[in-house]
């Protein structure tokens, strides 16, 4: 047993209201490459932080080389040789690949050796078997090629520990097999490699060890070659469903309200099929990368789709704009409430009436603040929003109430269609519970519901049947009964029967 | 074209249109003003382009780290009365004292500001519009409106804006000018081959990676807010010089024509690019149009302003439209990431 470069003993982290790491222990050794997986939320991210030093551990301690260690920012971390690369690279457009390289080096000495600087850029490039040139900006090389760059400056740098978070994900096959042959050649360099990736053939194809976590916890942690794909997918997803989901009521499907066909949007999604009912809730099930919220985007005309077509109510739509979508009766409630959904300081019924402003014109062209107050107090009541009043401040609200409010807004452009993206995303449990209640009465009164979420239980308790997404693919549709964990889960790894067709 | 790919980056092809665009306006009003293309002409326009290209060179500082300082104009205003006062009250003080007491109280100035942007965290508009606004209220009070007059000042200072480096004929190369250029080179080389220099690059490009990859953001950022105020203050004491009568109103509006030669001169707003030759071509170019419109008969001087403003929307115009162009050109020419068995058939 090789001496082990990097231990997390015990560790535990916590946001408000999640415990996003609890008590998990990890080990890593030199010319190792540990892979670590999980569903979405599992604590993965959060585990790079701490190691990285952007954030620090509530409890539980860091040894690197057999000396407990504090790592409070990412400097030190460069110093203690651990350094990581990202899916999105973290590299200074405007500087050119040798400065990007060496940009974190405190010892340059007084002045930029420029040549020096170039020689040696190319030197450590060659080492890892790419070629660019040193002399190019980073802005304009590709996605794998800055991804070369922060490898290379993660050597430059000496680096022991090499956290690689999803390198993959927006990378091409070819352009995958390039970063797995510098991966390699880093262990066989001794250095200590933690690969985090959504693909488990990659996992399979590049890992000596794999760690499975889970809502934070440690589930295990094997040699490769005593895992398999399904005892992997059981681990990741392995737990008892809520208690706090309704159980959803199980009802015919009404009549059919909109066939999507072959909705295709270049680099971003391809080939999405599905239908959609009165009085259905349809899942999008998928993990991050996915595209789910592109097809909830180009549904209601924000980033509209290139092809393929949208029959509402039996009539063909091309939905090049929301007004275009809310007159045909698509509403859709984005995943970020701050950013795209409320308007942070004004009042809950300005906020309400703001989509369907027209609605409440007088004569004269003002708006009817009485009429807008009344709905609003409508809503409030009819959807439980404990507040004091309709003109208080949205922004005074809880993350559950303001999220009540967001669907107030939304419905009350009185959608047939509702897309929720994400909408119990940062609310606490009991908001949660009103948001799924919600919902159910929304099916239960005819509204066809596409309900896109990343909690797994959560989906598979809400929906009548799953659209399972994997980078932009359409990896089946789930009918009920078919629906556990299991399933949606193999799908959205991509090891489900369909991936097939894609592949070859 | 090939050949211009590989020889030259999209900044410089900016630089020399800008180049291009300078002899282009001398020319144009070479054949509409009369005694224009004269030595008088020469020394009048870059005396006073010479004050503007150092503001501009402060800019260009703070902007390539992403942010901007807006009292630049008030800093100019307050060390030129400030420093006239102390020379007025005493008329033996050395002239070496009153050039660093000039940048000394630029640099505090501005570290003012740094300090707020950097450790405060408060957006620069904000802090540097609130400094634009209470510089130049401090000045007032100070001041007590009186104004400091040229016979008020000691003769070496009067004499200051005549002394020449070197003639030619009638040209002049004046040692403010001279002063000027020294300090283009300075930047020029700390910009280019100090780590702190390119740090203020890299904080611009991009933050958060700067955060991830250990910069020390704060300090940089303070410290580029402190030079550009002592280069203020530098531009002050050269205001001091050149007119000699200093009221309150001193270097008044300078922070529009400082942001305006920036942003022509080809410095990102967004922080990360750009040069302080770019930035003194932006100067030259807006200096030059400045005193050329007064002359011309065509127009009012009520529109200087509106001069300025329309070249920074075409400045802003041209980079939206014509560098994005270039610069896609120039990355379908780059060579991109090849491993070695097969660069023979790629790219």
């Amino acid at each position: 047993m090789k001496e082990t470069v990097l231990e997390v003993q015990n560790v535990s982290k916590r946001f408000d209201m999640t415990q996003a790491l609890d008590d998990v222990s990890l080990k890593m050794v030199p010319g190792e490459i540990h892979a670590l997986v999980g569903e979405n939320g599992a604590g993965k991210s959060t585990l790079i932080k701490i190691l990285t030093g952007i954030q620090q551990a509530d409890q539980g301690e860091l040894w690197l080389f057999g000396n407990p260690v504090k790592i409070n920012n990412s400097q030190e971390a460069q110093a203690y040789g651990i350094a990581a690369i990202y899916q999105e690279p973290m590299v200074f457009p405007d500087l050119d690949v040798a400065e990007n390289i060496f940009i974190s080096h405190q010892d340059q000495g007084f002045l930029v050796r420029w040549n020096k600087m170039y020689t040696e850029a190319e030197k450590i490039l060659n080492d890892l078997g790419v070629r660019i040139d040193v002399r190019a900006p980073a802005s304009g090389l590709t996605l794998a090629a800055q991804q070369a760059v922060e490898i290379a400056k993660a050597i430059s740098l000496n680096v022991r520990v090499l956290i690689m978070d999803e390198p993959t994900a927006s990378l091409s096959n070819h352009e995958v097999n390039q970063l797995f042959r510098v991966a390699r050649q880093l262990k066989q360099d001794n250095v200590a490699l933690l690969f985090i990736s959504h693909r488990l053939d990659e996992v399979f194809e590049i890992a000596d060890r794999i760690t499975v976590l889970r809502d934070g916890r440690h589930i295990s942690t094997n040699a490769v070659s005593a895992v398999t794909k399904d005892s992997l997918v059981r681990e990741m997803v392995g737990r008892e469903i809520n208690e706090f989901f309704d159980k959803k009521t199980r009802h015919e499907l009404g009549d059919l309200l909109m066939s999507v066909r072959g909705l295709t949007k270049e680099n971003v999604f391809s080939d999405i099929n599905f239908d959609v009912h009165h009085g259905e809730v349809l899942g999008f099930a998928g993990l991050v990368g996915s595209r789910r919220t592109d097809v909830g985007l180009a549904l209601f005309g924000i980033e509209p789709a290139e092809s393929g077509s949208i029959t509402f109510e039996g009539e063909r739509y091309e939905i090049d704009s929301p007004e275009k979508a809310l007159t045909i009766g698509i509403a859709y409630m984005p995943e970020d409430r701050r950013q795209f959904g409320l308007t942070m300081p004004m009042s809950i019924a300005s906020n309400i009436s703001l989509p369907m402003l027209k609605k409440y014109l007088s004569w004269l062209g003002l708006v009817n603040l009485s009429k807008e107050t009344d709905i609003a107090e409508e809503f409030r009541q009819k959807l439980s929003i404990r507040t004091p009043s309709v003109d208080h401040e949205i922004n005074k609200l809880s993350g559950g109430n303001q999220q009540k409010v967001m669907v107030s807004k939304w419905l009350n452009t009185e959608p047939k269609l509702f897309v929720l993206d994400e909408p119990t995303r940062g609310i606490d449990v009991g908001a949660k519970a009103e948001v799924h209640h919600i919902v159910n009465e929304l099916a239960a009164q005819g509204m066809a519901v596409i309900f896109i979420s990343s909690d797994l239980p959560e989906v598979l308790a809400m929906s009548d049947r799953i659209l399972v997404m994997r980078e932009g693919k359409q990896m089946g549709i789930f009918e009920q009964g078919e629906t556990t964990q299991e399933n949606i889960m193999t799908a959205a790894m991509g090891e489900n029967q369909s991936v097939q067709e894609f592949s070859s | 074209m090939n050949f211009i790919l590989r020889r030259f980056r999209p900044e410089q092809i900016r630089e020399l249109v800008l180049i291009l665009l300078i002899l282009l306006v001398i020319f144009f009003f070479g054949f509409q003003i009369p005694n224009y293309l004269s030595a008088r002409m020469f020394n009048r326009i870059s005396a006073s382009a010479a004050i503007i290209a150092v503001l501009a060179m402060a800019q260009t500082l703070v902007v390539l780290t992403r942010n901007i300082d807006l009292s630049v104009g008030s800093i100019v205003g307050c060390t030129a009365y400030f420093v006239g006062k102390q020379l007025a009250d005493n008329n033996e003080m050395d002239p070496f004292i009153a050039l660093l007491m000039s940048i000394g109280l630029g640099a505090i100035l501005g570290g003012f500001n740094g300090f707020f942007v950097a450790f405060g965290r408060v957006p620069a508009i904000i802090v540097t519009l609130g400094t634009l606004a209470l510089y130049r209220t401090i000045l007032v009070e100070y001041s007590d409106a009186q104004t400091i007059t040229t016979m008020m000042l000691p003769q070496w200072l009067l004499d200051l804006p005549r002394t020449n480096i070197v003639s030619y004929g009638k040209m002049h190369l004046r040692l403010m000018v001279g002063g000027m250029l020294v300090v283009l080179v300075i930047f020029q080389l700390i910009l280019k081959y100090l780590p702190y220099g390119r740090r203020l690059y890299a904080i611009g490009s991009n933050p958060e990676a700067a955060r991830i990859a250990g910069i020390p953001s704060q300090r940089i950022v303070f410290l580029a807010f402190v030079l550009c105020g002592a280069l203020a203050g530098l531009a002050g004491f050269m205001y001091l010089a050149r007119f000699g009568n200093i009221t309150v109103v001193a270097g008044l509006g300078f922070e529009l024509k400082s942001v305006a030669a920036v942003m022509v001169g080809g410095i990102n707003i967004f922080g990360g690019s750009g040069t302080v030759f770019g930035a003194l071509l932006g100067a030259i170019l807006i200096d030059l149009l400045d005193n050329s419109l007064i002359r011309w008969v065509a127009i009012s001087e009520f529109w200087r302003d509106a001069m300025l403003g329309m070249l920074i929307l075409l400045a802003v115009a041209a980079d939206a439209l014509v560098m994005n162009r270039l610069r896609n050109l120039w990355t379908r020419s780059d060579p991109q990431m090849k491993s070695k068995e097969e660069k023979s058939h790629v790219g």
